[in-house]
């Protein structure tokens, strides 16, 4: 230990410092919401942990012995980034979510969350990246050493002081454990970024960068005089190096294009595949439109680091005059051209190039250790408060035996490797997983043995012709294997394969193992079908591309027992502790609109379930979760069971399938066959029983008293004499589908969650129950439709109960129009019979009008000295009024005009009878006033119990003495229109209505009638005729027309009153009857 | 000259474009081509391989730049379209 080596340690020491100091920096931006890591250059900057200390020392030891085919190493890459825009952006966004950590968890999730698969790729990726670990330890402690000036070969030792020296590539070992610790496994989420860890790596890749670009400037430009002088110096002194070094060949100089290919293949395949690179692109990626930068940048960053390597390993071989040692020229150079602040730059490039490899390597793996391998074992444990502390620190176990076993592996390996070998023997361990990955992201087919078997096969090909060849080159294990194979069976030889030969190692390997991968997944997916979970996993990891996928998924699964959302959060609490137990589903119910106090429904479960699952898939992996829940339900005594699958599988594109639509079409066809409710409910019913294997279907209706009756019921074997009524204690859930007009379902009876009991319909052996509202939308519920199932529990499904309610609504709908129907047919039939009564009253009436115009006179008496005439027109049908005359001893004439109250057919009998009594009365010789007396008490009893009244006027005229004698009963007063206009007046007498009361005493009073005289007898129709302004025709109107009419004749003058109110009124019809008698005298 | 810039960065939006570029740049790498500058000459003083690859690479990174330049121009422009 000189003193060199002791100022090396320091600075190494301090920029261990300086990186953690950066590290803390951008953790800490992150917790106060400022994140210096996302973003696109730091992406790719982070995405630089590919070049490793291969790249930094091993890319020129490559350039300076087998020439310019390292190149193909970072082209690979650069062709695989024009891929990114579509391959990388569907991985990262699958994972994103769900909650992916790492490429074991990518396929085991891929294949069905298979946790066979997610342990076989993680035993792969742990024993595949041992050698590439170990080439980072080599290259740090070598280059430690040759900068510190000790002995290359052999293992140097530091003394810690109290006399126990461990070796200093052990030492570095565990320096790079506790940094990946303190970077990668502080929290137990996995899924979750680490923006420390990125920024260190971002930074190391920087410093490697440019490390490299000093160095190849200070060689290019420093030794000598750029690209041109190197190359021609070096072409002249050595010209079959230089066809050699700078053409793709083997040894013997033969073009070799196989090896050329092998190499691209797995440089495109490891920039994605490897753990490390999967983990900084896929998981820590915070912004998918990171990678549009990327894809140019990281380029760009490859071709840079790559730019100066062929002239360093040049300039080396001309400066030192060998490619011996050409591993380290990066180093060596600048320290014998005694720069050795350039070379301390370098050992610092190198370092970082190492350490950034390390820290990313162990963290991806030691995730995939805990989540794949020791997962499974403890979730076969209850889980206990301390499992969060005891996972952490198993991941923390996994960082440092990663990095032990690389350490194991250098120590046996050794020097017989050169740096890239080493790291192809890694790449082509994680080529293994190229068909399975590619696979899973295109082809629906591919399935889970298939990758198994896939995956599986080309490892064992890579660890028997790769793995195994790298220890017996060490002599670990016996030189005779590889050159006779095992037992001395030649066709077995590793290097040479069922005796192929002339190939290179990696191509030879690679060959057998991809043909074996992809033959036995493509032959396995293709023979053996996919389970459920996988079906569901395909649908998630392909079908993320096609909005159609997302809205078309419908749950296949259930709860067979429902657990509550606080069991759910109790179990995650377990393992990632309480506060971020809770922090998450609180995230998660804002999104869902849930709370934790509430009952979740029945369909939301199986959502909650899952986001149980994904929670925990985030810490421990996808298949560790799965197996986690599904422990903790089956404990419960739940279980995901299938859904019992009504319908079958082929679906159409409406989220329909055949079955379904089936039934549509069949109850449509069964409501539009008929307007018979029974039949149709009937019909309705037998076809859910037989289409859906259902026990009993009834329909109920609530009465107007609160109680059910079944309108309809069908089933399997219902026996008519005995009626089942087991179905009363289903009511208060009937009742309950009334009021919320919502579908009430018990999936699972036996389960005695259901309150109040149904002990009755348990007993009668059902298993589930419907009720579901007969309804439409905005109206009251109908009817309910009752269902019940004996052999299959979780029958009533989201969708068939959809399908269910909108038969309900359709048979609803039915309903109401059968009503409507009725209600017509029912107004019609009355409107009829009314019609018809109506016309048979006005018949009637047209009769009794007749019959009543048939009792008025037909013409007046001709009587010497006077001229007599009458009309009456009625207003209605019939009427009240009338008049007559009556002739006796040929020279006296008895007129009367009466008018009974109203219009009706009572008033027209009354009439009648008036006429009748005043006829007999006729014959015999009384007076006016005797006349009206008799009539009055005759009539009064029939008046007062029709509740009618007549006004009559009687008159008796003498044509011998010219005198007319006359009483009055109420009636209008008669008009005596005189030549000499004072002397005309209005004939009255005192006396009452007839028919108000018996024994009314009426006076008489007589008056001579002179020549010129005219009389006029009206009743109130005339004078209460009005026009359409409401004017009355009145005594007004009535004295100017008879004042003009005086030289008329009796007929002319009542045909001129009629036209007069004929004209006034504006109309034909008169409101009231107007019955007329003019008494002229010659 | 700047329509046929814009012309250039549609036609690049087609994932078929990536695809091409993509598969264009294996056959590039790989026997027959190769072929064809696996010589040990010089060109410019520059052996012709390692021009080769190293002026591919180039030519390969502008084409990707191209064609990020190209998916925001599509970005841009459907932005456009939704927005008036």
């Amino acid at each position: 230990m000189n003193s060199v080596v002791s100022s090396v340690a320091a600075i190494a020491f301090l920029y261990i410092i300086l990186i953690f100091l950066i590290a803390w920096y951008a953790h800490h931006r992150k917790e106060t919401g400022r994140s210096i890591i996302s973003n696109p250059v730091i992406y790719s900057l982070s995405l630089g942990v590919y070049c490793t200390s291969w790249t930094f020392f091993g890319s020129v030891g490559k350039a300076a012995t087998t020439g310019i085919d390292f190149v193909l190493i970072y082209l690979g890459p650069s062709l695989t980034a024009f891929s990114w825009l579509f391959l990388l952006r569907r991985i990262i966004k699958i994972s994103k979510e769900h909650n992916i950590t790492s490429i074991a968890d990518f396929l085991s999730q891929r294949y069905g969350k298979s946790p066979w698969l997610g342990a076989l790729v993680t035993v792969i990726s742990f024993l595949g990246i041992m050698p590439y670990i170990a080439l980072q330890l080599k290259a740090v402690s070598t280059s430690f050493l040759l900068l510190s000036g000790a002995q290359k070969d052999t293992f140097a030792y530091i003394n810690l002081g109290t006399g126990i020296s461990i070796p200093i590539s052990l030492f570095l070992a565990l320096t790079l454990a506790l940094f990946s610790i303190v970077f990668g496994a502080r929290r137990l989420v996995s899924s979750e970024r680490h923006e420390g860890l990125i920024a260190a790596v971002a930074f190391e890749s920087l410093v490697k960068l440019v490390a490299l670009l000093v160095v190849g400037l200070f060689v290019t430009y420093g030794l000598f005089n750029g690209f041109i002088d190197i190359f021609e110096r070096f072409r002249s002194i050595n010209p079959d190096q230089f066809s050699q070094l700078f053409t793709f060949n083997t040894s013997k100089n033969d073009p070799n294009y196989i090896s050329t290919f092998t190499l691209l293949f797995l440089s495109m395949g490891a920039i994605m595949l490897l753990p490390r690179q999967f983990h900084v692109m896929v998981i820590e990626n915070s912004d998918e439109s990171h990678i549009a930068t990327a894809m140019w940048l990281f380029p760009a960053y490859l071709f840079l680091i790559n730019l100066f390597v062929m002239p360093i390993a040049i300039g080396g071989i001309l400066f030192t005059g060998s490619s011996s040692g050409a591993d380290y020229f990066v180093l060596s150079i600048p320290q014998l051209a005694g720069h050795h602040y350039i070379a301390l730059f370098a050992f610092l490039g190198g370092f970082s190039a190492a350490a950034g490899m390390v820290m990313v390597e162990s963290i991806a793996i030691s995730t995939m250790l805990l989540n794949h391998i020791f997962m499974p074992i403890i979730v076969r444990c209850t889980p206990q408060a301390w499992f969060p502390i005891l996972l952490i620190n198993l991941k923390r176990f996994g960082i440092v035996l990663v990095v032990l076993l690389g350490y194991f592996y250098y120590r046996v390996i050794g020097d017989s490797y050169t740096l890239v070998n080493m790291g192809l023997i890694s790449f082509s361990a994680a080529a293994q997983f190229m068909p399975a990955m590619l696979g899973g992201l295109y082809w629906k087919r591919g399935n889970k043995t298939g990758a198994i078997c896939g995956i599986l096969f080309g490892f064992l090909i890579w660890l028997y012709t790769l793995l195994l060849p790298s220890f017996s080159k060490s002599g670990w294990i016996s030189e005779s294997l590889l050159s006779n194979g095992p037992f001395g069976i030649a066709l077995l030889k590793p290097t040479a394969l069922f005796g192929l030969t002339g190939m290179d190692l990696w191509s030879h390997s690679l060959f057998w193992s991809m043909l074996f991968n992809i033959g036995s997944y493509i032959i396995c997916s293709i023979l053996l079908n996919q389970n459920e979970q996988e079906r569901d996993q395909v649908h998630k990891f392909i079908g993320i591309f096609s909005r159609e996928e997302v809205h078309r998924r419908t749950e296949r699964t259930r709860l067979s027992k429902p657990v509550t959302t606080d069991q759910f959060i109790a179990l995650m609490s377990k393992f990632i502790g309480e506060h971020e137990a809770q922090r998450s589903f609180l995230l998660y119910s804002n999104e869902r609109d849930i709370s934790g106090d509430e009952a979740v429904s029945e369909f939301e479960l199986p959502n909650l379930k899952r986001f149980a699952e994904k929670t925990l898939a985030g810490s421990v992996g996808g298949a560790a979760a799965r197996a986690i829940v599904n422990n903790f339900l089956s404990d419960l005594g739940s279980s995901m069971e299938p859904v019992y699958d009504i319908f079958s599988s082929i679906r159409t594109n409406l989220d329909q399938n055949r079955e379904s639509l089936f039934v549509r079409l069949k109850a449509s066809e069964i409501i539009n066959r008929t307007l018979d409710l029974q039949v149709i409910m009937d019909d309705l019913l037998r076809l859910l029983v037989k289409e859906f294997k259902l026990d009993v279907a009834l329909i109920l209706t609530k009465n107007e008293a609160g109680t059910f009756s079944v309108i309809s019921m069908q089933g399997e074997n219902l026996s008519d004499s005995n009626p089942p009524l087991w179905y009363l204690e289903n009511v208060p859930y009937i009742n309950l589908v009334y009021r919320d007009q919502k579908a009430h379902f018990i999936n699972d009876l036996q389960l005695d969650r259901a309150t109040p009991k149904l002990d009755q319909t348990v007993a009668e052996g059902f298993i589930s129950c419907a009720h579901i509202p007969v309804f439409r939308e905005g109206e009251p519920v109908i009817a309910v439709l009752s269902l019940f199932s004996k052999s299959i529990a979780g029958l009533f499904t989201q969708e068939f109960i959809k399908l269910l309610s909108s038969l309900t609504g359709q048979l609803a709908q039915a309903i109401t129009i059968v009503h409507e129907v009725e209600a017509k047919q029912l107004e019609r039939s009355q409107k009829e019979v009314a019609l018809l009564q109506t016309a048979r009253i006005t018949r009637d009436m047209e009769i009794a009008q007749q019959i009543q115009e048939s009792f008025l006179p037909d013409s007046a008496p001709t009587i010497a000295g006077v001229d007599i005439a009458g009309h009456c027109i009625s207003a209605a049908h019939v009427g009240g009024d009338y008049y007559d005359f009556f002739l006796r001893e040929g020279h006296i004439v008895d007129i009367v005009i009466a008018d009974v109250s109203g219009h009706s057919v009572g008033a027209a009998l009354i009439m009648s009878e008036v006429r009748t009594l005043l006829r007999a009365e006729a014959n015999s010789i009384h007076t006016p006033r005797v006349v009206l007396e008799t009539l009055n008490n005759q009539l009064h009893d029939d008046l007062s119990r029709a509740e009618l009244f007549i006004t009559m006027f009687y008159a008796e005229y003498n044509a011998e003495t010219g005198i007319l004698s006359y009483s009055n009963a109420g009636h209008n007063h008669p008009v005596l229109q005189r030549t000499n206009e004072s002397l005309s007046q209005e004939l009255d007498t005192e006396g009452l209505i007839l028919g108000v009361k018996k024994d009314v005493l009426f006076e008489e009073r007589s008056v001579m009638l002179t020549s010129g005289d005219v009389l006029l007898f009206y009743t109130d129709g005339l004078t209460e005729a009005c026009n359409s302004n409401a004017e009355m025709f009145g005594m007004e109107g009535l004295y100017s027309l008879l004042k003009a009419c005086g030289h008329l004749s009796a007929t002319e003058i009542i045909d001129l009153f009629y036209a007069r109110i004929h004209d006034f009124t504006g109309s034909q019809n008169l409101q009231d009857d107007i019955s007329l008698v003019v008494v002229k005298k010659h | 000259m700047k329509r046929l810039f814009t012309q250039i960065l549609n036609r690049l939006q087609l994932p078929e474009s990536w695809i091409i570029f993509f598969i264009l740049g294996i056959i590039m790498m790989t026997f027959p081509f190769l072929q064809i500058f696996n010589k040990p000459t010089i060109l410019f003083g520059v052996p012709l391989l390692f021009l080769y690859l190293m002026v591919g690479w180039i030519i390969s990174i502008i084409v990707i730049y191209l064609f990020m330049l190209a998916s925001r121009h599509a970005n841009k422009s459907t932005e456009e379209k939704i927005e008036p």
